[in-house]
């Protein structure tokens, strides 16, 4: 037997599966629309947070510098006072504050340059990290310690005393040699010939000029 | 395969099976619908089947009105799923050598597979056809990387390029495949009838 109402209905099936087609479609439109959470997730955001991987150490960061490593870029989060009494080489200066500005973002949103971040502890430096990571920047870093690191690793190494490990001596030898590319001065090294009473022979800290950088970063 | 394999769900192994059956669900409806004719395939450009072009069409309206619910209600995010990348004269020249293979051989490649597997010699004669094509391009890939590799715009969507909304989007989109789907079959009407 044919149920003919269900025949009547099934010839209109064309019809009613496109009007549902249409129907759902229109509901994607006139459906409340809600802000997305932009930039990575909470979660994500963690476990970058939580992850060694951010860190760059003094040693490695003055390798770098060394190698003249083109693959990275310093940026100091400092105010421009500090960045113009002392800065790390090549770095450039984007104030904490200037984070967000247009021009920071072409240095900052890109991804042919690990960037590392630093300022005079880790807690500037850190807080310019998280914002970054938060809108998915990429390859951000921070200089493990900032600067106080750089000069108590660096610039001002610690000599080991003779019952420490060979490592220890070895490191101690490569920061030694990397603060004399830094421009630091050792008592040993200066001729006794030049030597002159008045002049203290101080670890001195010669700061490089910061070279003006060719336009980098997409700008 | 999707989130099921990375997130440890089901191991690694069995990824080909899941590969081996979707395939085999694949072919069999292809075959189910008659998507293993050579002449219903071709239908669609001489005009007495458009068969192909409505399955295609609602595939891609239905795919795209369920991800977008999927997405608005949170189970998929949107902006991390894989978009094809878009290498512009690649895919034009690409697409134009495809279409006249597709209407002088009356297969494209999924489907000729799928009738070389229930027995039509044509269709085994195109795969052999696919099959010189593949040694003539690899010989030739120098000549033809420029091509090949340029011309890269990144991995766009529709919605992307044309800057819309991508709900508007989709209800156009609808509305036109609707419309579509009602003057094709206006065309099929007037065109004379072919048994096969």
């Amino acid at each position: 037997m044919i149920n003919r109402n269900l025949a009547k209905v099934l010839s209109f099936r064309y019809k009613i599966i496109a009007f549902v087609l249409v129907m759902l479609a229109a509901g994607l439109v006139l459906l409340p629309k809600y802000e997305k959470h932009e930039g990575i997730s909470p979660e994500q955001l963690l476990s970058n947070a939580i992850s060694p991987e951010r860190y760059i150490s003094t040693d490695e960061l003055a390798d770098k510098l060394i190698n003249q490593d083109p693959s990275f870029l310093l940026i100091d989060v400092r105010d421009e006072e500090s960045f113009k009494k002392y800065n790390l080489p090549y770095a450039i200066n984007i104030p904490l504050e200037k984070l967000l500005d247009e021009e920071s973002e072409t240095f900052l949103n890109q991804d042919e340059y690990n960037i590392i971040l630093y300022s005079n502890g880790n807690f500037y430096a850190d807080q310019a990290w998280i914002i970054c990571n938060r809108l998915d920047y990429k390859n951000h870093r921070v200089l493990k310690g900032g600067l106080n690191e750089w000069f108590t690793t660096i610039i001002n190494p610690k000599k080991p005393i003779e019952n420490m490990p060979k490592i220890t001596f070895d490191l101690y030898s490569f920061r030694k040699a990397a603060s004399m590319y830094f421009g630091v001065a050792y008592p040993e090294q200066v001729k006794p010939a030049t030597d002159t009473k008045n002049k203290p022979i101080k670890k001195r800290v010669i700061v490089r000029k910061k070279k003006k950088m060719a336009a980098e970063g997409g700008c | 395969m999707g989130p099921l394999i990375p997130n440890g769900l089901i191991p690694e192994e069995w990824n080909s099976i899941v590969a081996i059956l979707i395939g085999l669900a694949f072919g069999f409806i292809l075959e189910a619908s008659g998507f293993s004719s050579s002449r219903k395939l071709a239908g669609v450009f001489y005009g007495y089947d458009f068969v192909v072009l409505k399955v295609f069409f609602t595939a891609a309206v239905i795919a795209v009105i369920g991800i977008l619910y999927l997405d608005y209600l949170g189970f998929i995010d949107f902006n991390k799923l894989y978009i094809h990348p878009t290498y512009i004269w690649g895919a034009i020249i690409g697409g134009v050598i495809m279409g006249i293979g597709f209407v002088a051989g009356g297969f494209c490649p999924g489907t000729s597979v799928c009738a070389a597997a229930i027995g039509k010699i044509d269709a085994m004669v195109y795969i052999v056809g696919i099959l010189i094509g593949v040694f003539i391009f690899s010989e030739l890939y120098t000549l033809f990387e420029p091509i090949y590799d340029g011309y890269f715009l990144g991995n766009l969507t529709l919605m992307d390029s044309l800057g819309v909304s991508p709900y508007w989007f989709v209800l156009v989109f609808t509305i036109i495949a609707l419309v579509a789907f009602f003057v094709v079959d206006l065309i099929r009407k007037r065109v004379k009838k072919v048994f096969y």
